[in-house]
């Protein structure tokens, strides 16, 4: 590996992140402290740590619904992220949003969509502020398999090509939408990559359980992008882990070739696992990155949870600019 | 100074544009077209490629781009050419234009401008000449502004892209060739104010956009045979300036609503649940509703005709309501 320490120690801690923050959805969920519907990204943390690796100061990002604990690659804080997620007064929406709408406005976010794929030509709009400013920044914006094939999606696509716009489109291919496979709901192999050409962009598909190889890939579209070339398409294929809601019984799908999935390509375990082998990082370091996540973790729940209720007599505020 | 209503959007666009760089323009046809009316014509050359652009045909991606621009600094004035085209985006502007500031929390601020024509014009058909502010008041965090005279055209349009909220800017194309009294220079009407345009002693009718014309001509006639009518233009249906409504309703005591949009769930529909719960005591009948049929606007001129309000059917519905006494 060419690359430094820091940076690959820098990787695996966002690879890790993501994976506690998901993982610990999961559980305050299951004790009933979320109000609504979680959609768990365990196993799907590589497209947006790779992708993310190769962000500057002054870019744009918008996530999806899964995994949302990406938001803390970008630097919001997992005690916002959390308050958000249990509809507390602490969250960035003071509890209004929810985990569809987990945003930082400070770190570069512009907030995303529930209704997948609608908020598409947000992204144009975040490039067409970097365009008229004339700087280098791009626009970095994800959606799934299933979103691939919404038009507004093409419309966002299209748009970005014709004006030239600074955007990564990044798809992440879990391979489901809901029930429904990728595999049925496409005719080509990458529903996005393989559209790409049809906008007159340029585009690489990779294998988003390994952070370097999505990594390199974003850094080669994004150099292009930086470069005043106009949009680009990265797909990366992983697999959703577990259901699209919790309680899921995912009775659509072969539980032998999920655990298959699980075991071979866990794109935290192989990482870290490469890391030693290389003699990049030590067993003992890695595990104090996680020891420190972990207690950062526990650190924003305890706080999320002692956090306030919105009021009610306060409904209204924030619907409007004051 | 007499202009045109279309003259009047077009000097408030190129007067903001000289003002502030951080306004854009975009949508189908507005640059080297000028847009279908003309009234961005010239744009183009004043102000250049990069702040007056076309669009494919994709108005999903015109609304997301503006809220996408308005969230990082611009101040985007998008066209969907059709105020029937909102349609096609309508997930765009409920979902994610109206909402955005609310679902992601305070530091959101959405300063962008939805421009779309509307209303009947002529066998434009079913499917060109809806007029749609009523579909967008159940959407809360939206402004819809739908103004009546070139005056009110002018001084709404900046005011709307001075607002930090996201705005609806209806304007009516049968109005584009009204003419109207407009001052020179800069001057802005604040949103979520009525307008009374004509006073009267007997009956408030709440007219919106071509209606109010078609009101006043009504209130001429209803004037001959002793019916003073007070007309108010609402000119924002979100927020309701309900406080120049309710005076003008403590004075005369019945209300009809004309609306150029469908009957059933209108704005019609909705006024009137709002006063007899606000207002119950000082309405001396019920509230009275002119509308358009409840039928696809039919491509014939006749039954065009038959289906939109005119003033005829407003002093008729006028002349009912004070029957009822």
């Amino acid at each position: 590996m060419s690359e430094s320490k820091e940076f690959l120690t820098g990787l695996y801690r966002d690879l890790l992140t993501v994976r506690l923050f998901e993982e610990r959805q999961i559980e305050i969920y299951a004790l009933g402290k979320v109000p609504g519907h979680i959609h768990s990204g365990v196993g799907e943390e590589a497209p947006y740590a790779g992708v993310f690796a190769t962000r500057k100061e002054g870019d744009y990002f918008k996530i999806t619904h899964r995994p949302i604990g990406a938001a803390a690659i970008l630097g919001m804080p997992l005690k916002t992220m959390f308050a958000e997620v249990m509809g507390k007064e602490t969250g960035n929406a003071r509890g209004r949003g929810g985990v569809l709408h987990l945003a930082d406005k400070s770190k570069g976010m512009i907030g995303f969509s529930g209704t997948l794929g609608c908020d598409a030509g947000v992204a144009d709009g975040a490039a067409l502020s970097i365009q008229m400013a004339g700087t280098d920044n791009v626009v970095y914006t994800f959606f799934g398999d299933g979103t691939a094939n919404r038009g507004p999606v093409y419309e966002a696509m299209n748009l970005a090509a014709v004006w030239q716009l600074p955007v990564l489109f990044v798809c992440n291919n879990n391979q489901f939408a809901i029930s429904t496979y990728a595999s049925w709901s496409s005719r080509v192999e990458h529903p996005a990559a393989d559209r790409a050409a049809g906008y007159g962009m340029p585009s690489r598909a990779v294998d988003g359980t390994d952070v370097l190889a999505v990594y390199e890939a974003a850094k080669e579209l994004v150099a292009g992008i930086r470069a005043g070339n106009g949009p680009a398409v990265l797909e990366c294929r992983t697999y959703r882990w577990r259901g699209h809601f919790e309680g899921d019984q995912m009775k659509y799908r072969d539980a032998a070739v999920t655990e298959k999935w699980t075991r071979e390509k866990d794109c935290v375990a192989n990482f870290g696992r490469s890391l030693v082998a290389d003699g990049v990082a030590t067993e003992e370091e890695l595990s104090a990155i996680r020891a420190s996540i972990a207690a950062e973790i526990d650190e924003a729940v305890a706080f999320a949870e002692a956090s306030p209720e919105p009021k009610p007599e306060e409904i209204l505020q924030g619907l409007y600019v004051d | 100074m007499q202009t045109t209503y279309l003259q009047a959007v077009g000097d408030a666009l190129r007067e903001e544009m000289r003002r502030d760089e951080k306004i854009v323009i975009f949508g189908e046809d507005v640059a080297e077209f000028g847009n279908i009316f003309g009234l961005t014509r010239g744009m183009l050359e004043e102000f250049g490629a990069k702040r007056v652009r076309n669009t494919p045909i994709s108005e999903t991606a015109i609304v997301g781009t503006a809220l996408g621009a308005s969230v990082t600094g611009l101040r985007p004035v998008a066209e969907l050419m059709y105020a029937d085209f909102t349609m096609v985006a309508f997930t765009e502007l409920f979902h994610c234009v109206s909402k955005w500031r609310y679902m992601h929390g305070p530091d959101f601020r959405t300063p962008l401008v939805i421009r779309c024509a509307m209303g009947a014009s002529n066998g434009a058909g079913a499917e060109h000449s809806n007029c749609v502010e009523s579909l967008f008041m159940h959407a809360p965090g939206l402004t819809i502004i739908s103004p009546s005279t070139p005056y009110d055209a002018k001084g709404l349009l900046k005011s709307a892209i001075r607002s930090d909220d996201p705005v609806l800017f209806c304007e009516h194309k049968q109005l584009y060739q009204t003419r109207g009294e407009v001052p020179e220079g800069d001057y802005t009407i604040p949103i979520g104010v009525a307008d009374v345009k004509r006073e009267g002693k007997d009956v408030t009718v709440i007219a919106v956009g071509l209606m109010v014309r078609r009101a006043l001509e009504a209130a001429e006639t209803l004037e001959k045979e002793g019916i003073g009518v007070e007309v108010i233009d609402p000119r924002t249906l979100a927020p309701f300036d309900k406080e120049t409504v309710f005076r003008s309703l403590r004075k005369t005591h019945h209300a009809v609503v004309v609306e150029e949009s469908t009957r059933t769930g209108g704005i019609g529909a909705e006024l009137a649940a709002m006063l007899q719960e606000e207002l119950y005591d000082e309405l001396d009948g019920p509230v009275g509703r002119v509308a358009a049929l409840d039928v696809p606007m039919p491509y014939n001129i006749t039954l065009e005709k038959t289906t939109v309000p005119d003033a005829g059917r407003i002093a008729a519905a006028v002349r009912a309501q004070l029957a009822r006494n």
